[in-house]
């Protein structure tokens, strides 16, 4: 019984850190061109980080790019 | 089991809400931030709705890395023509990069402010002033005689001294070869060297007389 809990339990550790590491390189190639569009605009690349909060991060990165005022300035609308 | 089929349908239908939202929500923010960058907003909706139809695919990951790293419309020139078509997230070979990335700056005003040269004098001090009126003055030990003379009145000025000359709002200065001698921040104008550039210089000297240059 104690064999079955320990392996289960082992299982399971295994699972979240595959999880964990999966997470990490998906966010890491999601980072790497989000960093780049917020310095674009202006921003810290520091806010593609938001990358690494699961479900959410994406959209508060999004949101932030779409609803502010981008430093470096946007198109005009007249080139839209 | 009912309760149970009721639970799991709850939860589906929570994701699936979740999932509606985020997708709508998606594309709004993509239709803005492509708008930001200088594309048309079209663009940002239509790699959002292709995501949704081949769903966990690297689809998004690939359009995401290509409107990091394309050119912004953005960034072109204000006299280019924006004839960005089809060349959006969704892909398509870059077209050839322009020659530059930011638009060239504005031309610079001329500074049409005048100098003045400011020292002090053993006997006093004195303050010059270089309004543009003239194209050429000359600086001289002796009493200003000329409204183009500028009297630096010391035994070790020359008489004259030094000639300055004004030309598209910047000032030079020329050693007209006398002992005291003509120094630009310190260091020595001959006569050979011709008429020098002094517009960012901070200190002149004629003789043993220290001038501050500054414009007016």
């Amino acid at each position: 019984m104690t064999y079955v809990v320990a392996w289960i339990l082992g299982l399971g550790t295994l699972a979240l850190l595959v999880l964990a590491i999966a997470h990490l390189v998906v966010a890491l190639f999601l980072i790497i061109p989000t960093w780049r569009i917020c310095t674009r605009a202006g921003f810290s690349g520091a806010l593609s980080l938001f990358h690494l909060v699961p479900v959410i991060g994406w959209m508060i990165v999004m949101a932030v790019l779409a609803f502010s005022d981008w430093p470096n300035g946007e198109a005009s609308p007249a080139r839209r | 089991m009912g309760l149970d089929l009721a639970a799991l349908m709850g939860i589906l239908g929570l994701t699936g809400a979740f999932a509606i939202v985020g997708a709508v929500l998606a594309a709004w923010m993509a239709w803005r931030i492509v708008e930001k960058a200088g594309l048309p907003g079209w663009t940002g909706l239509g790699a959002v709705l292709l995501t949704l139809a081949v769903v966990s695919s690297i689809v998004p990951l690939v359009l995401l890395w290509v409107f990091a790293f394309m050119r912004w419309p953005r960034d072109e020139p204000a006299g280019a023509a924006p004839g960005y078509g089809g060349a959006a997230p969704a892909g398509g070979p870059a077209r050839p990069a322009p020659t530059r990335a930011l638009a060239p700056p504005a031309a610079a005003l001329a500074d049409r402010r005048g100098w003045k040269l400011v020292g002090g004098l053993p006997g006093g001090s004195v303050a010059l002033a270089i309004d543009g009126s003239a194209t050429a003055y000359v600086l001289t030990g002796a009493p200003a005689a000329e409204p183009t003379e500028l009297s630096v009145p010391d035994p070790s000025v020359g008489r004259p001294h030094a000639r300055l000359l004004i030309a598209a709002g910047r000032l030079g200065l020329e050693d007209l070869g006398t002992a005291g001698g003509t120094f630009i921040d310190g260091a020595r104008l001959s006569p050979e060297h011709g008429p020098r550039d002094i517009s960012a210089a901070r200190a002149i000297r004629l003789g043993t007389v220290e001038l501050t240059l500054s414009r007016a």
